[in-house]
């Protein structure tokens, strides 16, 4: 069993929990259930956290199977252009559900979260259609019976959205340093927010209520997303750096940190929590769970050069 | 610099470069990117808090986590001196070292700045931030990311 395994025993989980999560929004918006609107809002969410997981696995899937004849590299080069398009619209599509999940408990204005929702809608919509066409792909790198015919030409690949990306990486010296350098600045953001809603769950600051609190959220958001990016960019321009246990760890960590901030979000305990009120013991678990995790991600990270392939 | 080679050459600074145990100079990179998430993080609630973002945050509880702010300082300085000390010739001939300290030094006098202007008077909970505390907090966030840019660069230049 190693991660190419893994890929793919997961990937078909993407598109068989989209779709559920884009059924239970079109019923939602259709019988007008909130509560149906945010249970698909819950799951498009941690769908598109367990797609990070899905598409970095497929770096160890491709180097299994690389050096095989009856592998076509233009059939992986295609499947990985049309995955990296796919995952870009699934992380545009959670990202629009976190913040419609947010501000379910920040504001009473319908017209705001019928806004949202047509934007998690329509971007769901785009997703479901470029991912179908990622997974088509995927099963003709090794389902024959489904092989475009134009694979046997033997002409070299097309290199794709994804090899392009990286070769534009690899000959702009300046991306490397300003995506690093982008990657502390998202790290600091969101270790930041993590440490003040978390160490308040724990007792630090006892003045801050939940509630307050709660608006913080969005920059850890932001942070998560400058990483989301940057890291994407290292990943996809130099995949041979990001492969075994210790860099699929980190990313096994970030799907447990999005559980973990859902908690936050969706569960009544932490709103209990008012100014100067101890934090329930499960809320303060969860709390020092979060700290654990966000550590763990950094550490799986900066040991990456130590103990896996990274320079 | 027969002072900085002695410091660069010593039986330490030879471990810390050589080792490959987990506490050598992995660890002491790993400390100090753990302390500029806690120290630039915790910065950049209390800064944006201070500039107006999640506004019902009372700045009397932001005030109990200058301690955590100060201890992911004192990690990245103690940390940071050691990986000084392994490489000081070269850090020392580097302008991006200094340019690096300069916005080090310049982000901690203002974080102090703001914990008196902003936090130290008897009405911080119920009067808005002064303009100054606002210039304060807007200054520390610039000299953080400029701390942040310079030292990533310190890898690149020189």
């Amino acid at each position: 069993m190693n991660l190419a395994h893994v890929h793919l025993l997961l990937n078909h989980f993407p598109t068989v929990a989209f779709g559920v999560g884009v059924g239970l929004l079109i019923g939602g918006i259709f019988v007008k259930s909130d509560e149906l609107k945010r249970a698909s809002l819950v799951i498009l969410f941690m769908t598109s956290a367990l797609t990070i997981a899905v598409y970095v696995s497929g770096n160890d899937a491709q180097a299994a199977i690389r050096d095989r004849a009856d592998v076509s590299a233009a059939a992986m080069n295609r499947h990985e252009s049309a995955a990296l398009v796919a995952f870009t619209f699934m992380q545009l599509t959670g990202l629009a559900a976190w913040l419609g999940l947010w501000k379910w408990r920040r504001t009473s204005d319908s017209g705001a979260a019928t806004r949202n929702m047509t934007v998690v809608l329509l971007l769901s919509m785009v997703t479901f259609g470029v991912m179908a066409r990622a997974a088509n792909l995927g099963g003709q790198i090794r389902h024959s019976e489904i092989q475009a015919a134009q694979d046997s030409s033997g002409a070299e690949p097309e290199p794709g959205i994804a090899r392009s990306l990286a070769a534009y990486v690899g000959t702009h010296q300046w991306v490397w340093p300003l995506c690093e350098t982008l990657h502390f600045v998202g790290l600091s953001l969101l270790l930041g927010v993590v440490l003040t809603v978390d160490l308040r769950m724990l007792g630090v600051g006892k003045t801050l209520s939940f509630a307050a609190l709660y608006q913080l959220l969005p920059l850890g958001m932001l942070g998560f997303t400058i990483n989301l990016v940057t890291g994407m960019i290292f990943f996809v321009a130099t995949p041979d750096q990001y492969t075994g246990f210790l860099f699929f760890l980190k990313m096994i960590l970030v799907v447990l940190g999005a559980a973990n901030v859902l908690y936050f979000m969706l569960f009544d305990q932490p709103w209990t929590i008012g100014e100067g009120d101890d934090a329930p013991t499960a809320t303060k678990v969860i709390a020092a769970s979060a700290i654990v995790i966000w550590i763990g991600v950094l550490c799986c990270g900066r040991l990456l050069p130590f103990f896996g392939n990274s320079f | 610099m027969n002072v900085l080679l002695k410091v660069e050459q010593s039986g330490f600074s030879q471990w810390i470069r050589a080792s490959e145990s987990i506490v050598g100079y992995t660890g002491i990179l790993l400390l100090h990117k753990i302390g500029i998430g806690v120290v630039v993080g915790i910065s950049a609630c209390i800064g944006f808090r201070i500039l107006g973002f999640a506004p019902a945050l009372r700045l009397t509880g932001l005030e109990k986590f200058f301690p955590t702010l100060w201890f992911g300082f004192w990690l990245n300085a103690a940390s940071g001196v050691i990986l000084l000390a392994i490489d000081l010739t070269k850090k020392l001939g580097n302008p991006d070292f200094y340019v690096k300290m300069a916005f080090i030094t310049a982000a901690v006098v203002t974080v102090r700045m703001l914990k008196t202007d902003a936090f130290g008077h008897a009405a911080v909970d119920t009067e808005p931030p002064s303009a100054r505390a606002k210039f304060l907090a807007l200054t520390s966030l610039i000299c953080w990311l400029g701390a942040i840019v310079s030292g990533r660069l310190l890898a690149y230049l020189g």
